[in-house]
């Protein structure tokens, strides 16, 4: 179900000119349906390609992408309704905001698919719990919303398309701490109830660890590592070598092992390092 | 990532690529006024040889050159149909039925399309081939500053096109941005009626206005607390200096004029 | 001595659509000392940004002072050159670095500032390869910014401020857009431009750890100076950053939580070091020892 394949694909960008460069090269990878997967590299490492490879807006210059063992290029003509299926919500979202209220907006989506009045209604109403708009922000403007809503409603738009999967590129950058909780929270929730398969691109190790099941590393157009947090963030020389990091939190459980504490090599919450060193040091508080 | 070549200048370091921004632009000028001057044959021969001169010195691939003609090519083509079959004159070269085409006809398809051509190649060998934007727009600037006296805005017409020319780029990408966002809502650019279509754009037209106007608006900011406050009182990091190339590409350009000149009256061959 | 910036009671509100008044600024008063690295914290719409744009005067405030260096800014006879010196004095550096970037090469667009001061060409020629240095960007002098990443673009714009001669630099969001790679580097010239060359630098930033690498740290909560002090002193109360919508580094957060359990753990912990410090303290004080790992 809602399950993503990749086999071998490469994508060019200005192919054939003096400008040819490659933004993916012979990339192969799984990602399972039902999973919060997320997806890290540094800039230019080709995520933001492959994202757009998932939904169709992208053409793979070599290579197939799958959804449950479909090719989504075997009929060009409908690849508008594969995008109804994997929903994409692109960096800083609300700049693509554009109609008078906020209903009308996040119903923009649902009224391209051609549903019943009433199917839309139903749909803002639902997204917009969601991504936590309330009923009054929804007639109006969403020009006078505030930074953080106008995110949410611009998710929300995605989201009124009920996507099987859910793609979203830094969901909450430049956002505050709650903020950032709002956003995250509201994918989580969408995910639970839909059950569909989110992936989330992000710069920041420590919202990956405390959303993800499983994680994908892209360095320069390539494939680096696949695997679930822990696996991933146990390999602290390898992230910063191509420009990534691992969760404080990790770094300190690294310190405190070099130090000769017996703690695991699968720490990367605060909450695990908590656990591990209450069970350590526990008969010895206060 | 997109590519875009603004213009369409070709990076390389010939003497063209070295002169004076300002002086490049006198020279195109003094070019095309000169190409006004042909008034012979003879004097189109040498017209048409300098273009290959101009071309050779810029080291840039004639079929580079050549192919930056191609969207003028509709026009060349309607002036040499315009002019081959409604010029009336004295010799008759082809009747037929209601077609008559005159010597004098074909003559003047033919100069004015090497004129257009010329020109085309002339301003492009001195200005968009060999100058990059900015430096053209800060030949203009220094060229036209004695103008601010009758209060002509030169500073502002300048950093408008510097502005400009930063942000080009940037809208593009960005309007590829918003594309794509739609589409991932479903929207539909390529299909439906013409009133359809039309109105497919507002999604892309509204966000794209936003976010020029917040850009426009972070931009003045962020000049404003870098201390811009016009073109008063401002100095700038490069000095342009006239070298001795210029002066004597200056020299020829008009010693050119002058030939051309003399062609027309002393060796008028088929006067036009 | 007098501190550089001295605000007292600054009050700032905009027109709002149907004619009320929001207020940004409420009676704010606070203070920095020359060559200080102050981080503001706040949640979005707290009044961070309004506050920036006070302090060099792209705002003028309804009521209140701002001191900067000795003299009134907010003074109402102000010249317009004593403007221009405060703007220059006071060098801003925005979240967006597309947006703050105004010419298609890198170091005309790092002359731009010296320029408009009326700067002598070769002096600005030696700034802008001194600034260009600074951040290392040598190399990059003659592309175009539209071909650089986020943060190379962030480096040239802090180049394009350094090239003024600042006193005190104002970070807005500045590494909010950028990759970790990006953010590193930005930081790591945060940290140089106040150690090395003694610039105030005051960082607007939603990142507790970058907040964590000041030496003192404001929290702004709508308008209102909610706490303010070292940043160990801001972030021993996790619970009244949560109260606003902010939160701790991972680090102190975690320290808490022991804490919390009955486990003491005494000391700052403000980074990874300072924490493994920390703990490895407690354990000691408690007897308990382990051996290093076998390699």
């Amino acid at each position: 179900m809602n399950t993503l394949q990749l086999e071998h694909i490469s994508y060019l960008y200005s192919a054939g000119t003096p400008y040819e460069m490659r933004a993916l090269d012979d990339v192969s990878l799984t990602i399972r349906g039902g999973t919060v997967t997320g997806l890290i590299g540094h800039t230019g490492s080709g995520k933001s390609t492959l994202v757009q490879l998932l939904n169709g807006l992208n053409r793979p210059t070599a290579g197939r992408v799958l959804i449950d063992g479909e090719d989504i290029w075997e009929k060009p003509k409908e690849i508008a309704r594969l995008r109804y299926r994997v929903g994409l919500v692109m960096q800083y979202p609300e700049y693509q905001l554009f109609e008078e209220t906020v209903r009308a907006d996040i119903a923009y989506g649902p009224k391209n698919m051609g549903l019943s009045t009433e199917e839309i209604e139903a749909r803002v109403l639902e997204a917009a719990e969601f991504a936590g708009i309330s009923r009054d922000m929804l007639d109006q403007s969403p020009f006078d919303l505030s930074g953080g809503q106008k995110r949410r409603a611009a998710i929300a738009g995605i989201m009124a398309m009920r996507p099987e999967v859910l793609v979203l590129d830094e969901p909450a950058a430049g956002l505050d701490p709650q903020g950032r909780e709002e956003i995250l929270g509201g994918i989580r929730a969408y995910r639970e109830k839909s059950g569909s398969t989110v992936i989330i691109v992000s710069h920041s190790m420590e919202d990956m660890a405390r959303y993800c099941d499983e994680l994908i590393v892209m360095a320069n157009a390539k494939l680096l590592m696949q695997g679930s947090c822990e696996e991933i963030f146990s390999h602290p020389e390898e992230l910063a070598a191509v420009g990534l990091d691992v969760p404080q939190i990790t770094r300190v459980a690294e310190l405190l092992r070099q130090r000769g504490l017996p703690l695991p090599e699968s720490i990367y919450t605060v909450e695990q390092a908590a656990a591990a060193l209450r069970q350590l040091m526990g008969g010895v508080g206060r | 990532m997109t590519s875009i070549t603004l213009g369409q200048y070709f990076p390389g370091n010939s003497l063209l690529h070295r002169l004076d921004p300002r002086f490049k632009i006198v020279l195109a000028v003094l070019y095309i006024t000169a190409s006004f001057l042909c008034k012979s044959i003879w004097s189109f021969a040498a017209l048409a040889l300098s273009a290959v001169v101009l071309i050779l010195i810029s080291r840039i691939p004639p079929s580079f050159v050549l192919r930056g003609l191609r969207p003028i090519l509709f026009i060349m083509l309607f002036t040499v149909v315009l002019n081959v079959f409604l010029t009336r004159g004295e010799t008759l070269l082809i009747d037929f039925w209601i077609i008559h085409i005159y010597l004098e006809g074909v003559l003047t398809a033919l100069s004015m399309v090497l004129r257009i051509t010329v020109i085309i190649i002339g301003t492009g060998m001195f200005l968009t081939y060999t100058t990059t934007p900015i430096a053209l727009t800060d030949g203009i600037e220094r060229l036209f500053s004695p103008l601010k006296v009758f209060h002509l805005p030169v500073h502002e017409f300048a950093m408008m096109m510097t502005i400009a020319l930063r942000f080009i780029p940037i809208l593009i990408e960005e309007t590829e941005k918003i594309m794509a966002a739609q589409k991932a809502r479903g929207a539909d650019f390529s299909t439906g009626s013409l009133m359809q279509r039309a109105k497919a754009l507002i999604p892309i037209l509204v966000p794209l206005f936003v976010s020029a106007f917040r850009r426009a608006d972070e931009l003045a900011v962020a000049m404003e607390c870098r201390c811009y406050r016009g073109g008063e009182g401002r100095t700038r990091m490069t000095v342009l200096h006239a070298t001795a190339a210029d002066w004597v590409m200056l020299a020829a350009m008009i010693l050119f004029g002058a030939v051309l000149l003399l062609i027309n009256r002393f060796a008028p061959g088929f006067a036009l | 001595m007098e501190p550089f910036i001295q605000v007292e009671q600054l009050n700032y509100a905009y027109d709002e659509d149907g004619g009320q008044r929001r207020r940004v600024l409420r009676d704010l008063s606070f203070s920095v000392e020359r060559g200080e690295y102050v981080a503001i914290l706040g949640h979005n719409g707290s009044g961070k940004s309004t506050l920036a744009k006070l302090l060099n005067l792209i705002l003028t405030p309804d009521s209140g002072k701002i001191i900067i260096a000795g003299r009134e800014i907010t003074d109402p006879n102000l010249t317009e050159d004593e403007l221009y010196e405060v703007r220059r004095r006071m060098g801003m550096v925005f979240q967006n670095p597309d947006n703050q970037l105004v010419a298609t090469i890198v170091e005309e667009d790092v002359a731009f500032g010296p320029e408009n001061l009326g700067v002598p060409s070769e002096e600005i020629r030696r700034r802008v390869d001194e600034a260009l240095a600074l951040v290392g960007m040598t190399k990059y002098a003659h592309h175009e910014p539209h071909r650089l990443s986020g943060g190379q673009k962030q480096r040239v714009a802090i180049a394009g401020i350094i090239a003024m001669l600042p006193d005190c630099i104002i970070f807005d969001e500045s590494t909010a857009m950028l990759d970790p790679m990006g953010r590193r580097d930005v930081l790591r010239i945060m940290d140089n431009l106040n150690r090395e060359r003694g610039i105030t630098v005051l960082t607007i930033t939603h990142y507790m750890n970058e907040a964590a690498r000041a030496d003192r740290v404001l929290v702004l909560n709508d308008g209102e100076l909610y706490m303010q002090g070292t940043p160990a002193e801001i972030f021993s109360h996790p619970d009244r950053l949560a109260a606003i919508g902010l939160d701790v580094p991972q680090c102190t957060d975690l320290v808490h939580q022991l804490r919390d359990a009955g486990i003491a753990v005494e000391g700052d912990c403000l980074t990874p070091a300072q924490c493994a410090d920390a703990i490895c303290a407690a354990c000691a004080a408690s007897g308990i020892t382990f051996a290093p790992p076998r390699t």
